[in-house]
């Protein structure tokens, strides 16, 4: 099953360079990355996509920063924090991802960020980081968050995008264990096979519907 | 005691896990400690007592690890939540699920040793380190020193750019 990890940090964010992850994300099984400030191209023959993190409180500082980002290849994901910069975001045209659901405030991706993400084709990410690393309520509370978020997913069916937000090979996760990880907030086999070709239609989304006839 | 007849037994299933970085000595002690804390973490203590987790073998860079029969994606998961054994940071790949031992072995014979090739002091930004290269061109930097090692994970291609 092919499967993109959705936000890798290399060296010199990380301890691991981008030809080392790539290395092991093929040993895992995953067939591409997406890593953050890192040049596109095919590494170690695992496809790697650029992407861009854009973490701010004001909508015109998105604007400022996208107008800033190089190319059309690049895969722009933004952190989540009030309900109303959610919505501001998710109806800007180059913004792919939405991130960080679990660090926002409680109702910031609600249904009706749900459905323009649909429209739009924004996906959610699901970052594993705070599932590996937290314990106890903090863990809790991002699984319920988590949860929440697929709830709307059945419902609406915005895309969806996996990510171990990983700064080095060892915080890498192969398909299996995602599997297993995305297993603890309740998605099932299929929501989790549809994952799959999620980045690649991000960047090329399919063109609008034509009536014809 | 007389063992009970193969009917009676629970049926059991076995994990072959592979431990990263292979430069970490892990002790099969420890390993289960960690995996019970992540395990027990994330289930709670009737799932735990359900699963029978154990670890039969750890040599190296692979662990063998046991539960009961149904319970191996929920082992697996509690598995990638474990970060570090004894202070030291690791990630435990499950690579394979078998109702035998025997055949987790075969197959980890058949993978290969995953020691080092050869291993070497370098100066890498200003600082030593101690360079362990592995087939597939990787090679594993471990900061010389006692306190705060860093650990650098690149590919000979790196090291070639400098």
């Amino acid at each position: 099953m092919s499967l993109t990890d959705a936000c890798v940090h290399p060296f010199p964010a990380g301890d691991s360079s981008i030809r080392r992850m790539a290395l092991e994300a093929r040993q895992l099984g995953l067939s591409g990355l997406v890593a953050i400030d890192t040049p596109p191209g095919i590494v170690e023959g695992m496809k790697v996509t650029r992407g861009v993190i854009i973490a701010a409180t004001q909508v015109k500082e998105v604007l400022s920063t996208l107008r800033k980002v190089p190319r059309a290849d690049t895969l722009v994901m933004v952190n989540a924090t009030d309900p109303g910069f959610v919505r501001a975001v998710i109806g800007l045209k180059s913004v792919h991802i939405l991130r960080h659901v679990h660090k926002a405030e409680k109702y910031a991706f609600d249904h009706v960020a749900a459905r323009m993400a649909a429209d739009h084709g924004v996906a959610v990410d699901f970052d594993l980081r705070p599932v590996v690393y937290y314990r106890g309520v903090p863990r809790q509370k991002v699984l319920q968050r988590y949860r929440d978020v697929l709830t709307l997913h059945h419902r609406y069916e915005f895309p969806l995008t996996i990510s171990t937000n990983s700064r080095s090979i060892l915080d890498m996760r192969g398909p299996r264990e995602l599997r297993a990880l995305s297993a603890l907030f309740d998605m099932d086999e299929v929501v989790f096979d549809g994952i799959a070709p999620a980045v690649d239609r991000l960047l090329s989304p399919g063109n609008p519907v034509r009536v014809i006839g | 005691m007389k063992p009970r007849p193969p009917t009676l037994r629970e049926k059991r299933r076995y994990l072959l896990v592979r431990i990263a970085p292979p430069s970490n000595v892990v002790e099969p002690r420890e390993l289960y400690l960690a995996i019970l804390e992540a395990l027990s973490s994330l289930h709670g203590d009737t799932t735990v007592a359900k699963v029978q987790m154990a670890v039969v073998k750890a040599t190296g860079e692979y662990a063998i690890v046991r539960c009961t029969r149904g319970w191996e994606a929920l082992v697996t998961g509690a598995m990638s939540t474990v970060t570090a054994v004894n202070g030291n940071r690791v990630a435990l790949r499950t690579l394979a699920v078998s109702g035998t031992i025997l055949a987790l072995q075969k197959r980890m014979a058949g993978s290969g040793g995953g020691g080092p090739e050869r291993t070497c002091d370098l100066m890498y930004r200003e600082k030593w380190y101690q360079a362990y290269y592995y087939s597939g061109e990787k090679v594993d930097l471990i900061e010389k020193g006692f306190k705060s090692q860093e650990l650098l994970f690149l590919t000979t291609e790196d090291l070639e750019e400098l």
